[in-house]
């Protein structure tokens, strides 16, 4: 099951009652291309992504062979640098794919990638390593060989060439991060969930899933990214987990963008719509770092009149491209976390010369600024396509070690136009390394919520683990249903004549059971007497009402400058609430409370807990109780 | 706030209208992921849909979990949680040695039945309502001083008096000695029951008394078992050997219900008993000691005579005390003893034993030990038989003398018709 090998030593496992038993022994893996983190349960029993032995929670998906040393994850970076030939990157995409199918246009940085030699249209990565010298032969005590006055000779290791299927990379890469989990747990790890990319085909999948079981882990379930990204958000660790929203999902990987509109109704979530952008020269963190390392490479050349010509050509000036973007994976870190400006700095970048400069956030966010338009108008074209307005979008879940950036928050809500109160992890204040809305952890905790749930499942009803893996088909309402509480004609400014709240929000899946409470005033009498409240039950319409409201300029407009902008009017959404159609009015008598505020005299007020129970049938059952518990009145809608 | 009222005048509209079809579009398949899907799951395959179904069942299922994991936090051993009163707060550290340590703990329903882990476990959750850093930042007194934890003071007297109650608690010795001293055991050792309060209750006194004194008139007789057993039992924790064997006899069903302790026992398996446990408790070798009860050698003076004759004096007490507490423990017994009902019903069965040997000696005075049961009915036998044989030796008495009569009477009419005879001829 578990890795045999245990490092540092501390193979003997702490004793069973050590930790509890209620925290379950799982991992969630979030296997990028490029990056990849774990999470697991910790002893507060909260999933948390966690840091491995070299304390990198965003764990870089490399192996790196330099003669008998294997190295793995981030330390095999900078073996990009001089052992490119040896190092291993992006493994993942190639996963159950023919050596046919791979794309080899692009100039790799890494060890190249080669027709497998026994194996038919497989491909293959060829690494030069070192065997370990054989070991001298055993010896006894009958059978000592005879003293010589020969020095032994050295034994020396074997050099020798190692062929790789990515398969066998990207096993060798998961058993290391199991090995960090299970160092964390101290208790074998009974199953694992891992993410996979929208775009992996069943082949890719299956090859995946063969690969962690050759790791040693068992896989409880292949979860798309949008789903951990649902675990994560519906959790009670997230701010607002429980409530009904829209949200969109923004993936910002290496080298993929995907986007999921997702309508979350009481913790089950649906797909509205959604994109996965590929392989596009303007998205994502590799592009970013592109056109990062060209600015930079401009400066130094600035500097040190020494010319870093971008793309490389030269054999040395990759080298330098290959440190430059080492770096600047600090400086992006730097960036995302302190508003400070963020410093950079290669020793012997080019030449024998040191490089150092900073760059402030502004000045980042400017060279970032195609990036950001391409995301925006990627997110755009995915609403439109939808038809959802931005300003229906209640949340935005950022995942990625690129959306991290506080400058994409800031250009997408204003440039696409999201309403002011959308939430984010930006809003919440809940980014940061470990925090729970930490871009790079949502989809490793996710996957580790859902491992949880699914070992618990398949141990209480197993017949339930099946549709996990399958489709499940509902009907959603097709109109937000909600309750009105009429008052009397002069007081309702938005033209619904009451009090107005939403219930069941549009695209609820069936079966859906809603309560809210509320504290309404009796009426029917003086004092005591008072003990009725009537409701009325409306489908409603939301829409969303654009203003064209003219800026206050101090300036008079002046003929001149026609394309100013401050003169054009400014769009202002409000979110606007029609009745549709009656479903009826429910009646209904309770004694209440009198009120204290002296203002209010002789005023009965009761809390009345309002449940909406729409059944698979399609009948909707409002049951009105008091404080209670008893039943006050009832309405049944077919 | 409140949803204002309802006009007088509200009517609602005419006419109403049905739902609107639902959608199978968009996307409609569920993302299967996220605790909701699972409940959706149970719902719609479980329960058909039903709401009230599946609510109960997760109820139930919620409740089989609950016992599991030890009312849903950590298991606390059973320590549970104890009032704090004003004068448990108010204690003053320096009095440590007069605080009962298991109340400040919070302890009080185990006392000395308290083990470590517990201790450990109730000493945890004092420090963390008591600790000084707690109070120091605890401004907001309202929910505190409405679960009655003392929040006002900001000393850290209360604390101390935890400290200290864990150091007694946790060190073995030093625990014994407190234990020995316990002032909930001390008070309840104040009320033992005198041999006057069986006598005036027994029911041969209770006869002669009832118009002599109308004290005693109310009184019941003190049963004996539900009397003597907590007594016993809360002097065992003393002794040096455990188990130590209860008053009651040990059966394997449930309890005897006579507070004499007698029916539905064996005679042997009772007698057995009886004389172990005597046995036993006039043999008692406690541990309990009176150290704590010490006085202090004054620290002020560094005399070192003080200092002697302070622990002399101190020895002495000590071993006056111990003295006295095999007296009391042997002044129990030996009450116990002498209105034990279950000694006089061995005795009286002896004795009738006993007898039953003395009259018939050769027939069954080889047989050792002979059942109750078997006794009784061979001595009614024997006495059956006894009489048995009185009346026919009186019958046969009677017979004899009959005869003996008839026989003289037949020889005075001999001889008188002898004598007519020689007289006649």
């Amino acid at each position: 099951m578990a890795p045999k090998a245990t490092p540092n030593g501390n193979a003997a496992q702490p004793p069973a009652e050590a930790t509890p038993s209620n925290i379950p022994a799982v991992v969630g893996i979030n296997l990028g291309n490029a990056y990849a983190s774990i999470a697991v349960f910790t002893k507060e029993g909260l999933a948390e992504c966690i840091a491995n032995e070299n304390g990198e929670r965003q764990i870089a998906c490399a192996i790196a062979f330099h003669g008998e040393e294997i190295y793995v994850g981030n330390q095999a970076m900078p073996q990009l640098v001089k052992n490119s030939q040896n190092t291993i990157t992006g493994f993942r995409n190639l996963l159950g794919k023919k050596f046919s199918e791979i794309d080899q246009s692009k100039p790799a940085s890494s060890a190249p990638i080669i027709q497998h030699p026994t194996e038919a249209d497989t491909p293959a990565y060829k690494v030069d390593i070192l065997q370990p010298a054989p070991k001298p032969l055993p010896t006894s005590n009958t059978n000592t060989p005879a003293a010589s006055h020969a020095a032994t000779p050295r034994s020396e290791p074997i050099p020798s060439t190692r062929i790789l299927t990515p398969h066998e990379a990207t096993t060798m890469f998961l058993s290391s991060l199991l090995r960090s989990a299970l160092d964390f747990l101290g208790k074998p790890i009974l199953g694992a969930v891992i993410t996979v990319p929208p775009f992996f085909t069943q082949t890719q999948k299956d090859a995946l899933k063969k690969a962690a079981e050759a790791a040693g882990v068992r896989v409880l379930q292949l979860l798309d990214e949008a789903s951990a990204v649902l675990t994560t958000t519906t959790s009670p660790q997230w701010p607002g987990g429980g409530e009904d929203r829209t949200q969109l999902v923004v993936d910002v990987g290496a080298s993929s963008l995907s986007l999921s509109v997702i309508a979350l109704r009481s913790g089950l979530g649906y797909i509205l719509g959604s994109k996965t952008t590929t392989n596009a020269a303007n998205i994502g963190g590799d592009a970013l770092s592109s056109l990062l390392v060209k600015h930079f490479a401009k400066e130094f050349t600035k500097k040190t009149k020494t010319a870093l010509p971008q793309p490389p050509s030269s054999k040395e000036d990759i080298r330098a491209t290959t440190k430059l973007l080492l770096a600047l994976e600090y400086t992006k870190r730097t960036l995302s976390a302190s508003p400070a400006p963020a410093s950079l700095s290669v020793e012997s970048l080019h030449s024998g010369l040191d490089f150092t400069a900073t760059i402030a956030r502004m000045r980042f966010d400017l060279l970032a600024s195609p990036i950001y338009t391409a995301i925006s108008s990627e997110i755009k074209s995915l609403l439109e396509s939808i038809k959802i307005d931005p300003h229906d979008i209640d949340e935005i879940a950022y995942v990625g070690g690129t959306a991290c950036l506080p400058g994409l928050d800031n250009h997408l809500l204003t440039s696409v136009g999201f309403s002011e109160d959308v939430q984010s992890a930006f809003s919440s204040a809940t980014m940061g390394s470990g925090a729970v809305g930490d871009p790079t952890g949502v989809l490793s905790v996710g996957c580790a919520l859902q491992a949880s749930l699914l070992l618990s499942t398949s141990e209480e009803s197993p017949d339930l683990v099946p549709a996990f893996e399958q489709a499940e088909e509902v009907k959603t309402t097709a109109r937000t249903i909600g309750i009105l509480f009429p008052t009397s004609e002069g007081n309702n400014s938005d033209g619904l004549g009451g009090t107005y709240i939403s219930v069941l929000h549009k695209h609820t899946p069936l079966p859906a059971r809603r309560v809210v409470e509320v504290e309404v005033v009796l009426s029917g009498g003086e004092g005591d007497k008072a003990t009725k409240f009537a409701f009325e039950v409306w489908e409603i319409e939301e829409g969303i009402k654009v203003e064209k409201v003219a800026p206050k300029s101090s300036l008079p407009p002046s003929s001149d400058d026609e394309d100013d902008e401050d003169d054009e009017p400014e769009e202002v959404k409000t979110k606007t609430i029609t009745k549709r159609n009656f479903l009826g009015a429910l009646f209904g008598e309770t004694k209440g409370t009198a009120v204290k505020d002296k203002t209010k005299k002789g005023t009965h007020t009761a809390a009345v807990q309002i449940e909406f129970t729409l059944g698979l049938n399609g009948v909707l059952l409002v049951e009105a109780r008091n404080s209670k518990g008893e039943k006050v009145g009832e309405l049944r809608v077919d | 706030m409140a949803i204002p009222a309802l006009p007088a005048s509200y009517s609602p509209p005419a006419s109403t209208s049905k739902l609107t079809p639902f959608l199978t579009q968009p996307a409609g398949t569920l993302i299967a992921a996220g605790p909701a899907f699972l409940a959706h799951l149970q719902l719609t395959r479980h329960h058909a849909g039903d709401f009230s179904k599946h609510l109960a069942a997760t109820a139930a299922a919620r409740a089989a979990a609950q016992p599991a994991n030890g009312n849903g936090e950590d298991d606390d051993l059973g320590v549970g949680e104890e009032s704090e009163d004003e004068g448990l707060l108010s204690l003053d550290p320096k009095e440590w040695k007069k605080q009962d340590h298991y109340r400040v703990l919070g302890l009080s329903h185990l006392r000395f039945t308290a083990n470590a882990a517990q201790i450990k476990v109730a000493h945890r959750k004092k420090v963390l309502r008591h600790h000084p850093d707690k109070k120091a930042s605890d401004t907001t007194h309202t929910t505190a001083s409405a679960l009655g934890i003392n929040v006002n003071t900001n000393d850290d007297a209360f604390f101390k008096c935890i400290q200290k109650a864990h150091e007694v608690l946790t060190n073995p010795e030093r625990r014994r000695q407190f234990d020995s001293v316990d002032p909930v055991f001390l008070e309840e050792i104040d009320d033992v029951p005198t041999a006057a309060d069986f006598k005036t209750a027994s029911d041969k006194d209770a006869g002669e008394k009832k118009g002599a004194k109308g004290k005693s008139e109310g009184k019941k007789a003190l049963p004996f078992l539900p009397t003597f057993a907590p007594i016993f039992a809360r002097e065992a924790r003393f002794s040096k050997t455990q188990p130590v064997p209860g008053l009651a006899v040990p059966t394997d069903g449930p309890p005897t219900k006579d507070p004499n302790d007698i029916e539905g026992h064996e005679f042997a398996a009772l007698k057995a008993h009886v004389e172990s446990f005597y046995d036993f408790w006039y043999n008692f070798d406690s541990w309990r000691s009176f150290e704590w009860l010490d006085k202090e050698v004054n620290e002020g003076s560094d005399s070192r005579d003080d200092k002697r004759y302070t622990e002399k004096k101190n020895k002495s007490e000590r071993a006056r005390r111990k003295k006295e507490d095999i007296a009391r423990v042997r002044g129990i017994v030996d009450l116990c003893l002498s209105v034990d009902p279950r000694i006089k019903h061995i005795k009286q069965h002896e004795k009738e034993a006993r007898e039953a040997k003395k009259t018939a000696p050769g027939k069954k005075g080889a047989a050792p030990a002979v059942s109750a049961a078997q006794a009784a009915k061979s001595k009614k036998e024997e006495e059956e038989e006894k009489k048995r044989k009185e009346e026919e030796e009186k019958t046969a008495k009677a017979e004899a003398k009959k005869a003996k009569a008839a026989a003289a009477n037949a020889a005075k009419k001999a001889r008188r018709a002898e004598r007519a005879a020689e007289d006649g001829a």
